[in-house]
């Protein structure tokens, strides 16, 4: 996992912070939703401290229809509002 | 819970395992348990209920908030409000 960014407790890995929370939950499927209210679902490859994504099998979702699709994909973090564990 | 000479952040510390209700700069709304949180108040949560501004509720088993949005967190808030008398 990629630590560039400026996380203030770099990433030690306790799933009560948000650092140990996204160790648990590299490679399994997420939903992020933006700022925008865009929705992308797909299988989290890494996060940094800015909470810049990289998903794959990344995939548009509106009104619980996917209506793209991104495979490998770059979210810049300053657009997200949250990252969510998918329960599946 | 005594709030007397607690930071702000302390207070937040104190929320931990508890429900919390958040509501961000846009007027969106979260209500879930804190699990943790870090220098920029982004927030772990759990069972959370997301509540857009049209007040359709979303159900997530759990999330990383980002901090930068939020507004306001109100410990122990269920998503409901008190009208003030006239």
């Amino acid at each position: 996992m990629s630590t560039n960014g400026d996380s203030p407790e770099e990433f030690k890995g306790d799933s009560r912070d948000p650092s140990g929370f996204l160790s648990e939950i590299i490679g399994a499927p997420v939903t992020v939703k933006l700022n925008s209210g865009i929705i992308y679902k797909g299988d989290l490859q890494s996060v940094d401290g800015y909470m810049n994504i990289a998903l794959e099998r990344c995939e548009e979702v509106s009104e619980g229809k996917v209506i793209r699709r991104w495979g490998d994909a770059f979210v810049r973090g300053n657009n997200v509002t949250y990252i969510s564990a998918d329960s599946s | 819970m005594s709030v007397d000479n607690l930071l702000p952040l302390e207070l937040i510390d104190k929320c931990v395992g508890s429900q919390i209700w958040i509501l961000m700069n846009g007027g969106k709304e979260f209500v879930g348990t804190l699990i943790g949180f870090d220098d920029y108040v982004n927030m772990v949560l759990e069972d959370v209920t997301e509540i857009d501004l049209n007040s359709t509720r979303t159900k997530l088993p759990k999330i990383l908030l980002n901090g930068n949005n939020i507004c306001m967190m109100v410990p122990g808030g269920d998503g409901t409000w008190v009208e003030a008398e006239e």
